[in-house]
């Protein structure tokens, strides 16, 4: 609409007055034209001062600027005003033409026709649309992308198959392939979803650097008219077998406003999971916690999908896979408990024989009189509480229960605040009367760790117990440790029927960055935390303040095959021990990369008191879907203390394994196995509209104009002024242009308008 | 035995004998009966049952305490101050507790003690009460029985777990080791053991001996009796040493198994 006006009022488009040059070519008439427009002006001037009789002073005024407008407007026009262009000499420039491939270009959202038949029509063909425009006046070079640029010359080479939108990379290819070509510019016709992992800035960046500017063609509409787009959901990379994980989904979806639909999760076709969600507003995100326990163990691939709906433009988006390393190994807690009680048994007795949770427990039963159960050896933990690094970061996740701070050292208390902050690991405070700053940990290395305040002179009256009710706090809902029934309602029920506890730890803050997942109601309404997490360092902490949660289990109230007190310890423990890392810990960039590409894998190792090491030995293993081997080593990076980096070549579709193994002067440090697949991914289809405001801002950054697929028509002629390849100078007298006609007519109507008004007709 | 931990346990007899037994006081729940608000401190608690004979109807020399709380309160209260006096455990002290099979508060003490099963009888709720109770995660002691009574205790616990049995213990499982290191079941060293060997049976969750112990039965054996008495003088400290080592074991067993 602007564009048109702009051409109605100045015969040009705005990108030639952009590139040009104003002047002005003068001759001797201007010069005595000049003068009489002067001479004019003067008279002008005189005659409304000697007006006295004849209006008000400010009226005379206005009417006398009015004129003298009108006198400046013919004297700039006797002057005759030039643009000055460069403009492109037919056929001795290039320009390259960029026709997005990829698979997203099939959505029927142009006219009810896949944005494909757009390229189709109009540059499919030397002969056809907009690539004619451009082939009368410029050689033109053709290429189509998706993951990468290559030539195109015949219409079958577009597939529109391509698994990625890779704009940046397509911009970058072609103009090193133009390099030494007069090239005019380039145009790029695509939807604009770039699915990149780099970012578009640096391919802007080398495009202005060369001056070469790019006219961007949006396809497709800028919402979609029905859809429902699973948008994200976050996964943790790994979790220990049989572990409840609880994920947000976020939905959106235009068109179906307050639609109820089910919301699945597939674990490698095996349905895990089901529930129906009522759908958010348009153009307003929702995020949804799906709950599902991962019970098969190696690389799963787990699927969120919402059922298509009628009259879906795309439906491709409705599901999201995401890849999580199911791992089944026994992943050892220390639970170091300062008294015989119940709670302590209890806890132990949540965690099944074989589960992949180990409950090593040390229990101090009198003074220095310990007992241990669940150790591996006879040595293990022979001498109470570790008193090394090794000895403790061996453990995954520590709980300390009702032992006072003084039953422990400076170092060790020191070894359990760097048990969470370097080694990563997850350490769970319980309650207890002498747990927390009734248990002497305020100002101590562990009071820094934990996710609640420690005040040594507040802390509860002795022989004085805390009654309270247990309810999960907004945040703690979305947790998978608050989750005891199937469903959201049904978890929220059981939390209302559960039987009080009592604490004897006073708690009035927690830490700025801690989280309250379970908050307690005492029996003055009081509400006082009861879970709290947060992250520290490289790993968590969690306090639980009641000292009692037993009585989920024994209570009168609890039937005997209620698994509520099982569920929230076994969840509550895989928390504590999920992603705590080890000695070698893998880490890729991507999950999945196209077939044919290389994988980035990195790895972190440290030594066992987790101190990175930067001279280990460390080879990937990595075993393709064929059954190929191969050992790929990795070297430091030079940058980050103890990472380590390869890059893995893939061929055949499927998955890959990679076993890394470090050692160190001949001795092994240890070793990690993780997984990645080879395949074509899906995220063209997500947030598959036209993306405009990235096509603008191509285009703006490098000097080039964006346009509607439906509005082209003057591409071709906007190409020839971009200054660029071999050019010739264009004069464009702008004297008579309709805008001037239009000025000056309109200064000598509002003259004559005002006259009218003012009654000096 | 060191002999630490025989100064001890004979600084506990002594402290007992400090208190006597007029001295005694207890929340009285409404059936009349003391019983301790729970607030998260060990509790010994002492089961109420109708027996099969109320010897509390007799006459004369027959006329006694009913069967169930025999040695009460003495005993309970002497082991609670050895209990919490050697180990960390932390009880109530000279506060005692008695409920029933079917009162919902035995919820909240997962170690129960009954005494002299030779008459326990119960009712059908008692029954769903212990069954709940053992199947949550609950244990109980059996004392003060000998003879035949203990067929009495079988037929019983066949009514409560029909699908367990009574096994008999022998000195490697672990509840005779939790504290004290008992080094052997000596057949002879039972309170009644002039009435037939003594001997430590227990039954095991799910019926496994590879699991938890959810009952412990001393056969020809009062520890009960031992407690009671330990600050009179009319035992010997031998023989009430051993009574309190195999009821803090039983203790220290059932808070960590």
């Amino acid at each position: 609409m602007f564009d048109a006006l702009f051409r109605f009022l100045f015969e040009l488009s705005p990108i030639v007055f952009s590139q040009g040059e104003f002047r002005f070519a003068a001759t001797t008439g201007s010069y005595v034209a000049a003068a009489a427009i002067a001479v004019a002006a003067g008279l002008t001037l005189v005659a409304y001062r000697r007006a006295h009789g004849h209006g008000r002073p400010g009226q005379r005024v206005t009417l006398a600027a009015i004129r003298l407008a009108i006198l400046a407007l013919i004297l700039v026009c006797m002057f005759r005003p030039l643009l000055v262009v460069k403009a492109a000499v037919p056929q001795q420039n290039f320009i390259g033409v960029l026709l997005d491939d990829s698979r997203s270009m099939q959505i029927a959202d142009a006219n009810g026709q896949p944005r494909a038949s757009y390229v189709k029509s109009e540059f499919g063909a030397a002969d056809r649309g907009t690539l004619k425009a451009l082939s009368d006046r410029f050689t033109v070079r053709t290429f189509r992308f998706s993951n990468a640029p290559s030539r195109t010359t015949q219409e079958s080479d577009l597939t529109f198959g391509g698994s990625q939108s890779r704009l940046g990379a397509a911009l970058s290819g072609v103009r090193q392939e133009l390099a030494g070509l007069p090239v005019a510019g380039l145009v790029m016709v695509t939807d604009g979803a770039d699915t990149a992992d780099a970012a578009l800035g640096e391919a802007i960046l080398g495009l202005k650097a060369e001056g070469l500017p790019v006219f961007t063609i949006g396809v497709g509409h800028e919402t979609l008219s029905k859809d429902i787009q699973v948008g994200r959901v976050v996964t943790p990379k790994t979790a220990l077998k049989g572990t409840t994980l609880m994920v947000d989904v976020v939905l959106s979806q235009s068109g179906f406003d307050g639609q109820k639909v089910k919301l699945d999760v597939e674990d490698e076709g095996t349905l895990v999971s089901t529930q129906e969600v009522t759908l958010p507003n348009a153009g307003t995100p929702a995020s949804v916690p799906v709950r599902f326990t991962v019970n098969e163990a190696g690389p799963r691939v787990l699927r969120f999908r919402v059922s298509p709906q009628p009259g879906e433009l795309v439906t491709e988006n409705n599901s999201r896979e995401a890849l999580i390393d199911v791992r089944d190994r026994k992943e050892k807690i220390l639970y170091f408990e300062g008294e015989p009680r119940f709670e302590y048994k209890f806890i132990r007795r949540a965690i099944p024989d074989k589960d992949n949770v180990i409950v090593t427990s040390l229990i101090r039963t009198a003074d220095n009189k310990y007992m241990r159960q669940g150790v591996d050896s006879p040595d293990e933990l022979v001498a109470a509480f570790p008193k090394t690094r090794e000895e403790l970061f061996a453990y995954r996740s520590l709980i300390i229960g009702s032992l006072e701070a003084a039953a422990l050292t400076g170092d060790q208390l020191r070894m359990i605040s760097e048990f969470v902050d370097r080694r990563g690991g997850g350490l769970l405070m319980l309650g207890g009367p002498r747990a927390f700053a009734e248990g002497g940990y305020a100002g101590t290395a562990v009071s820094d760790v934990l996710p609640v305040v420690l005040d040594r002179g507040r802390v509860q009256p002795k022989g004085t117990v805390q009654r309270l009710t247990v309810r999960p706090t907004r945040a703690g809902s979305g947790t998978a440790v608050t989750q005891l029934g199937a469903t959201e309602a049904a978890s929220a029920e059981k939390w209302n029927s559960l039987p009080g506890v009592t604490a004897v730890n006073r708690i009035d803050a927690v830490k700025p960055g801690a989280t309250v997942l379970l908050m307690g109601t005492d029996e003055s309404r009081a509400e006082r935390p009861m879970l709290i997490f947060q992250r520290y360092g490289r790993g968590k902490s969690f306090a639980f303040l009641p000292q009692d949660s037993w009585v989920w289990q024994m209570h009168a109230s609890i039937a005997v095959d209620d698994m509520t007190h099982e569920n929230f310890w076994r969840q509550l423990l895989r928390w504590l021990v999920d992603g705590v890392p080890d000695q070698v810990e893998p880490a890729l960039t991507t999950e999945r990369v196209d077939p044919g590409e290389a994988a980035t894998l990195t790895a972190n190792v440290v030594d066992p008191s987790f101190v990175e090491l930067n001279d280990a030995a460390v080879t990937a293993t990595v075993t393709g879907p064929d059954g190929t081997i191969q050992d790929v080593p990795m070297s430091w990076d030079g940058e980050h203390a103890g990472q380590y980096q390869a890059t893995l070549a893939t061929k055949a579709p499927g998955w890959y394994e990679a076993k890394i193994e470090a050692t160190r002067g001949g001795k092994p440090v240890g070793s990690a196995v993780t997984h990645f697949r080879a395949a074509p991914g899906d995220a063209e289809y997500f947030d598959a509209t036209m993306h405009a405001a990235t096509l603008r801002r191509i285009a703006d950054e490098t000097g080039g104009h964006f346009y509607d697929a439906s509005n082209t028509s003057t591409l071709a002629d906007d190409l020839r002024y971009t200054g660029r390849g071999v050019t010739t100078v264009e004069e464009h007298e702008l004297w008579h242009l309709p805008i001037v006609l239009i000025l000056l007519v309109g200064l000598l109507c509002a003259e004559w308008g005002y006259r009218r008004v003012v009654g000096l007709a | 035995m060191s002999s630490a931990w025989r100064n001890a346990i004979v600084i506990g007899i002594v402290c007992c004998g400090v208190v006597s037994a007029s001295d005694w006081t207890f929340a009285k729940d409404p059936a009349g009966e003391p019983k301790v608000e729970y607030d998260g401190r060990f509790a010994f608690v002492r089961l109420r049952y109708g027996p099969a004979v109320d010897m509390s109807a007799g006459y004369g020399r027959y006329r006694r305490e009913p069967p169930w709380m025999h040695d009460f309160p003495r005993a309970d209260f002497h082991f609670l101050k050895i209990l919490s006096e050697i180990t960390f455990v932390r009880t109530y002290i000279d506060e005692g507790t008695i409920v029933t099979l079917d009162d919902p508060d035995l919820a909240m003490f997962p170690v129960a003690y009954m005494s002299e099963p030779g008459f326990w009888t119960m009712s059908d709720a008692e029954l769903e009460g212990l069954r709940n109770y053992l199947n949550k995660g609950g244990f109980i002691i059996f004392d003060d029985f000998r003879g035949n009574h203990i067929e009495n205790l079988l037929f019983q616990m066949r009514r409560v777990m029909p699908a367990s049995q009574f096994r008999k213990l022998d000195i490697s499982h672990p509840i005779f080791h939790s504290f004290f290191e008992i080094k052997e079941l000596d057949p002879n060293s039972g309170y009644y053991a002039q009435m037939g060997a003594t001997e430590w049976f227990g039954m095991f969750e799910d019926n496994d001996p590879q699991k938890r112990l959810i009952a412990i039965a001393n056969n020809n054996h009062d520890l009960g009796e031992l407690w009671e008495y330990s600050d009179t003088g009319y035992m010997p400290v031998d023989l009430s040493n051993e009574a309190y080592k195999f009821g803090v074991n039983y203790v220290v067993y059932a808070m960590t198994h």
